[in-house]
């Protein structure tokens, strides 16, 4: 049995397409394009299909992707890519199908381009400042305080031509069992300084394995 | 336009955000400098609501077929994203090209139901568009709607320019061409209206009066301007192979009621239910051909890449080649991984091999329209289904491995007294009984049978136009009578308060005194009157008071024989007289053969110009 991994992007008005719907719309397509992908041996088979990482609602990215398995290792990969993209929703497109070489559970973290509007490099500045930046996370265990500054000792802006910012983080984000940090929580912190959430473009660029390489 | 930014801050307080982007595979765009004129296709309830229906998808192909026209969809935005759109001050935008409705040539509304009205007014205003026809010149979109209300709009006749009476396929595609026309040559709204009004099926609520007797009934509507038809005359398409079903969807992503490829394999029904307004006003029965059905719902299958694909009609069984039909999908569907459902079955010709040729997805629930609990009261409603085909029909249902099944009934139905409502209980209870007779029952599962009762509401263009509806009270007391008689837990009774049948009543037979009503609900908070938590019957009825109408008189009311009808200047093709000879009928508990079968002489034969079937030959 082969894992294979689609990797694809989420730009635009795909950013609003929420892990249910896309589970969805792939399970769709999926069936439909009649390719040989694995059916769980249940009592109501379905595909087997998951999803890594999951972006929050409004996010866009880059480097998003899912797993599928087949028993036909000779498939015609290229073919699987023609199958299924012209269905897909404007904004997911797919850049490539190809066996998986490592398991998502070696994901580690994830990398952000954030970008901010004007009041964005005060509030940066603002953090940067701060011995400690404590934010509220909602788990499905309950609230918890944590410290930005943890993980984000120092934040640095790269300024854009029409005012507003750019910051790159890299923030942990584990696919099973591990730490999570959502970017909206950094973003989040900057409130005080009148930077608000929708003012912010959040764009997942790269996902990193524990010894620090690409994950692909 | 609203700006990304704004739109941002709006999506990012709202429950699924999805339905608001637009953005789905299927969606046209188009470049808006490079066309002549822009619909925008409004469905008065939600997303999810608005895009299972079959009807927009239908035009919405017919019309972006045309290249220098642009056809756009808008949905009544949920309460918190309203909420958000008022706030920023963001117009009501369609989704394609995100351009407020304003800024359209024509604004359609789909009128599938009555208690969307308020919504209708709700979009109207979110765009800025004055809500009544009279305040809006040529400088306004041309605010229309179609949709079987219209077969009665006249609560909302002050609300719209034009009413399209009929089958959209053509008239709308001419409404279009009249507007491109009127555009270019700078027509002001009145000549607009004018031209429009020669359009067959086109009613210009504006060019009809309205006189009242002493005693609040309607002593005459006649037309205001010359050339305008005393009565207007519904639209049809004669042969439904000269419209191809779509071969396209936009195919949603947010999850929908009705999430499937679909193709309308007839129109019209020859059942002649006496309750039931679709039955009457989609004559007469036509139906579509094996090869085009099939070939089309094929193209559609691979276009959306949809893994399901439903037969959708009024009675689907009632197809006369059916089989013919389930061969020829059956012959491409598995191997394109389609799986087929039919909806719309009927008990009386349930086979074992319809079964058998559309049972390969999983077997969940099935359900039997009984309407009525008793032969009598069935016989009433001309709904020819006895206790045998019900059994029969459960019978192959449970041999095949089902072992729930859903019974929907109607209360408050012309003659109907407590013995039809214990009726109602008895059938169901034989239901179960019946399980438990059968050896190759499921084993190790008891049955469910659920028995969904609705309340009637007289409608009109149908036999029982004349009747009063009957009152909450009685209503009432009749669900609390029904669940005396029930005395098993395998059996499940689900109704509803009656606040809104009570309501869809009134607008079903209203006229235009109406439109004051239901502005001024509007006004005082009424939206979503389908939602049973946003619908405040309090509300209503002082909107009624204050617009001094006497909202009793148009449902708790029978109409006379004889009486001018609110919506008798309509001509949907069955005649006052088949109408009048059905109630009699009725009252007798006398049954009508399908027409199919023998011609009852509703006289909708003549929109087609001759006879429906071809009696002589045997065809069934």
């Amino acid at each position: 049995m082969l894992t294979i991994r689609i990797s694809f992007e989420k730009r635009a008005e795909a950013a609003y397409i929420s892990l249910l719907d896309l589970q969805r719309v792939f399970h769709r397509i999926l069936k439909r394009s009649g390719l040989p992908v694995y059916y769980t041996q249940g009592f109501n088979p379905h595909i087997y299909l998951s999803f890594n990482c999951p972006l929050s609602l409004g996010q866009e990215s880059i480097c998003e992707s899912c797993e599928v398995k087949t028993a036909d290792e000779n498939a015609d990969l290229n073919a699987w890519q023609d199958a299924l993209q012209p269905y897909m929703p404007h904004g997911i497109r797919i850049l490539h199908i190809g066996p998986a070489q490592r398991k998502s559970t070696e994901i580690q973290a994830a990398e952000y381009e954030l970008t901010l509007p004007p009041a964005g490099l005060e509030a940066v500045e603002a953090y940067n400042r701060s011995p400690q930046v404590l934010v509220e996370k909602k788990t499905k265990r309950g609230r918890r305080e944590l410290d930005l500054k943890t993980w984000l000792p120092a934040l640095q802006a790269e300024p854009l031509a029409g005012g507003g910012c750019k910051v790159t983080v890299r923030l942990p984000c584990a696919a099973g069992e591990g730490d999570n940090l959502n970017p909206a929580l950094l973003l989040a912190s900057f409130a005080p300084c009148g930077v608000q959430p929708w003012q912010c473009e959040i764009l997942r660029t790269r996902l990193f394995t524990a010894d620090g390489s690409e994950f692909r | 336009m609203p700006t990304i930014q704004e739109l941002r801050q709006a999506l990012f307080s709202v429950q699924k955000p999805g339905r608001y982007t637009g953005g789905e595979p299927g969606s046209v765009l188009k470049d808006k400098t490079k066309v002549d004129l822009r619909v925008a296709f409004c469905f008065p309830d939600t997303y999810e609501i608005g895009m299972s229906f079959l009807g927009e998808k239908i035009l919405y192909e017919l019309l972006n077929r045309h290249e220098n026209w642009w056809c756009e969809r808008a949905f009544m935005p949920w309460v918190d994203m309203k909420e958000q759109m008022e706030t920023l001050g963001i117009p009501l935008y369609c989704l394609e090209s995100k351009d407020p409705l304003r800024e359209f040539d024509i604004v359609g509304f789909s009128l599938e139901y009555e208690l969307c009205y308020t919504n209708v007014l709700a979009m109207l205003q979110l765009s800025g568009i004055p809500l009544r026809a009279a305040d809006r010149d040529e400088r306004w979109p041309l605010v229309i709607a179609g949709g079987p209300c219209v077969c009665n709009g006249e609560p909302m006749a002050d609300f719209f320019d034009v009413m399209q009476l009929g089958e959209g396929e053509q008239m709308l595609q001419d409404i279009c061409a009249c507007v491109e026309q009127g555009k270019k040559a700078g027509w002001n709204r009145e000549r607009q209206l004018l031209e429009l009004a020669k359009i067959p099926g086109v009613y210009v609520p504006a060019f009809y009066d309205v006189t009242y007797g002493e005693d609040g009934r309607i002593r005459a509507v006649a037309p205001n301007r010359p050339g305008v038809p005393a009565r207007v005359t519904k639209a049809i398409v004669r042969d439904m192979d000269s419209f191809p079903p779509p071969e396209n969807f936009v195919v949603p992503i947010v999850g929908t009621v009705q999430d499937r490829a679909s193709v309308e394999v007839l129109r019209g029904c020859v059942r002649g239910c006496r309750f039931c307004q679709a039955g009457q006003i989609y004559r007469p029965f036509r139906e579509r051909s094996p090869e085009l059905i099939s070939g089309c719902a094929r193209t559609l299958c691979a276009n959306t890449g949809y893994d399901e694909l439903s037969l959708m009609s009024l009675s689907t069984s009632d197809h006369s080649r059916l089989e013919e039909i389930l061969d020829r999908l059956n012959a491409w569907a598995e191997a394109d991984h389609v799986s087929l459902s039919l909806p719309s079955l009927r008990v009386d010709n349930f086979s074992q091999s319809l079964v058998e040729k559309t049972s390969r997805v999983r077997k969940s629930g099935l359900t039997f329209a009984a309407e009525a609990g008793t032969q009598r009261l069935r016989d009433v409603i001309n709904k020819n289904v006895t206790w045998e085909q019900i059994e029969r029909g459960c019978r192959i249902a449970f041999s095949e491995g089902y072992t729930s099944v859903k019974l929907y009934f109607m209360m408050g139905l012309p003659t109907e007294t407590m013995e039809d409502i214990k009726g109602i209980a008895d059938t169901a209870q034989q239901v179960v009984d019946l399980f438990y007779t059968i050896p190759e029952r499921p084993k190790g599962k008891g049955v469910q049978v659920t028995c969904s009762v609705a309340c009637f509401v007289p409608k009109p263009w149908t036999p029982f136009q004349f009747c009063a509806q009957d009152t909450r009270e009685t209503l009432r007391e009749k669900q609390k009578y029904l669940l005396s008689c029930v005395h098993s837990r395998k059996i499940k009774v689900n109704y509803h308060d009656s606040a809104t049948s009570v309501l869809e009543g009134i607008f079903a037979k209203g006229d235009r005194r109406l439109g004051a009503v239901i502005e001024q609900a509007f006004r005082q908070g009424s939206f979503f009157d389908t939602w049973e938590e946003f619908f405040d019957y309090d509300r209503w009825l002082a909107a009624f008071k204050a617009c001094g109408v006497d909202p009793d008189f148009y449902n708790y009311r029978a109409i006379d024989l004889d009486e001018t009808a609110p919506w008798d200047h309509m001509d949907v093709g069955v005649g006052r007289a088949f109408l009048v000879r059905e109630y009699q009928k009725a009252l007798r508990a006398q049954t009508t053969p399908p027409c199919n079968r023998q011609c009852s002489g509703c006289g909708a034969n003549k929109l087609l110009g001759g006879p429906c079937f071809a009696y002589d030959q045997d065809q069934l």
